[in-house]
């Protein structure tokens, strides 16, 4: 009596499966959150209302628990959910099915046989959305909302890796601000904040998808591009450089000019580490500031 | 050292059953690997150690003879045979594991990336050859055992660096060590079940047992 109660009021969803793949029990919660109600569902296979299920994946897992009596543990990651439900309340914005942690144990008859299973759902929709959230703040810069630092040193590694491997191109431009101070100095922070927007958002809308935008500190951007030989890298840079010189940036009643300098470095074979190419970007850009600024230098000039 | 801790817990005849049991269930579980969920894998005939907690990162150490790192995947068990299974794969078998258990590519294309999954299939991988090898054991001792959820406890670890016990010091633990081997992908790893002392006297008892059954 007290069992059957928590079977059904608990805030879990509890499947009880046989050997068959046949629904034996089908609690409250699973009944609520996909509109099959239990007398529909129960005594019947569960791959006739859940086809999905129906999977070489799906299927191990249920045989290993019923030969080996142990546990299954649904990886979250890896599956995002078991069975397609409507996400609860406000969540449906961001997801399009409910996240759920599922996991599967045996169930066994008076003389200790694995007879059947039971499937427990449990709507992590929540954390899901958090930890999603967690990721993006560890990635990315507030103000700007391009890639940071951290993101960086992460996927340069990365990317370096695979071309020393496979003999990718790989190209960084580095980029900094000219004079940003005194965009701060004559029109406030503000102002200044609003100019390092409009630099990325102009420098997003010019390149690929498969490129990654950084910011690298207060007025320094980095570009990665993938896939890219220095020599296409170049013409990029000057595209950017163009888009940043020739329109005027406006802020409330200020209109001022603001332009960049980038260094431009490819990876190549006397690359050993991520350092290295840094260096030589960092390199080329010192150049480009000291040729007068609002220039694009290439480390092989 | 080792075989004077393994004669004061064990005697002789304790110590045969022990392997004897041991050989059944290693056995068994690789049968049914294949039978019942087609993963071919091949376990060695176990090899069981009585060791002090604080030789035990040593120990792993000397058995494994790897120069690489390691991924270590851990999941404890909770029964009256209770304790810790630790399943170590060299780095890289993870990305051979991905192409044994997802060849109908069912999580490719779901936006998950290349890292999370090969590192959750290791842990499911993990999931079920610790159960399939526990299960076996726990049916022949007449146990029943659950799990906690495993998990990747070290990704790419340079065992040599590694010096931090998973148990305590001055416990004794029981290793039980078998080296598996999926064929078909030549992927090799070992997998330690390490139980302390409460599991001892009952599994002395359930030996006894065991032994009795056969009459």
């Amino acid at each position: 009596m007290i069992f059957s109660q928590i079977f059904e009021t608990i805030n879990t969803g509890l499947v009880v499966l046989d050997k068959e793949m046949c629904v034996r029990h089908w609690n409250r919660w699973m009944a609520l959150h996909s509109q099959i109600d239990s007398s529909e569902i129960v005594g019947r296979n569960l791959f006739d209302f859940f086809p999905e299920l129906n999977r070489p994946h799906f299927i191990r897992n249920c045989r290993s628990v019923l030969a080996f009596g142990h546990f299954c543990f649904f990886s979250q990651k890896l599956h995002k959910y078991l069975f397609p439900m409507p996400p609860a309340g406000s969540l449906a914005e961001e997801f399009d099915h409910m996240q759920q942690s599922c996991s599967m144990g045996p169930l066994r008859n008076e003389s200790g046989e694995v007879e059947s299973l039971y499937l427990s759902v449990q709507d992590v929709s929540e954390v899901v959305s958090y930890q999603k959230k967690l990721v993006r703040m560890n990635q990315t810069d507030p103000l700007t909302g391009v890639y940071n630092r951290n993101f960086m040193e992460s996927q340069l590694a990365k990317e370096v890796v695979r071309c020393q491997r496979f003999g990718h191109e790989l190209s960084l431009l580095m980029i900094d601000v000219d004079l940003f101070k005194n965009v701060n100095d004559n029109y406030g922070h503000q102002c200044g904040d609003y100019a390092l927007k409009e630099i990325t958002r102009r420098i997003s809308a010019k390149i690929r998808q498969t490129d990654f935008l950084i910011r690298y500190g207060g007025d320094e951007f980095c570009c990665l591009l993938t896939e890219t030989a220095p020599a296409q890298s170049l013409k990029v840079a000057e595209l950017l450089r163009q888009q940043i010189c020739d329109t005027p940036f406006l802020f409330k009643e200020h209109e001022f000019s603001s332009t960049i300098s980038i260094g431009v470095a490819g990876f190549d074979e006397n690359d050993v580490d991520v350092e290295s190419l840094l260096r030589k970007a960092d390199s080329a850009l010192y150049q480009a500031k000291q040729s007068g600024r609002n220039t694009v230098v290439n480390t092989a000039s | 050292m080792t075989a004077e801790i393994l004669n004061n817990i064990f005697a002789q005849d304790e110590k045969d059953i022990l392997q004897e049991v041991m050989n059944i269930a290693f056995g068994q579980a690789s049968a049914e690997l294949a039978e019942v969920i087609d993963i071919f894998v091949i376990l060695s005939v176990p090899d069981i150690q009585v060791l002090q907690g604080s030789d035990l990162p040593g120990y792993l150490c000397r058995e494994l003879q790897t120069s690489g790192t390691v991924n270590i995947i851990e999941q404890n068990f909770l029964g009256k045979f209770a304790g810790q299974a630790l399943l170590i794969f060299p780095s890289g078998a993870e990305k051979d594991l991905l192409t044994l258990f997802n060849q109908d590519q069912e999580f490719i294309n779901n936006d998950i990336d290349m890292d999370t999954l090969e590192r959750e299939t290791l842990i499911e991988v993990g999931n079920i050859l610790i159960g399939a090898c526990i299960g076996k054991i726990a049916e022949l001792l007449a146990d029943v055992v659950t799990y906690d959820p495993p998990r990747l406890m070290a990704k790419d670890l340079c065992l040599e660096d590694c010096n931090k016990s998973p148990v305590a010091p001055d416990s004794f633990v029981i290793s039980i060590r078998t080296v598996f081997r999926f064929e078909e992908q030549n992927v090799e790893g070992y997998l330690f079940l390490i139980t302390n002392q409460k599991s001892i006297d009952w599994l002395k008892k359930a030996l006894f047992a065991f032994l009795e059954s056969f009459g």
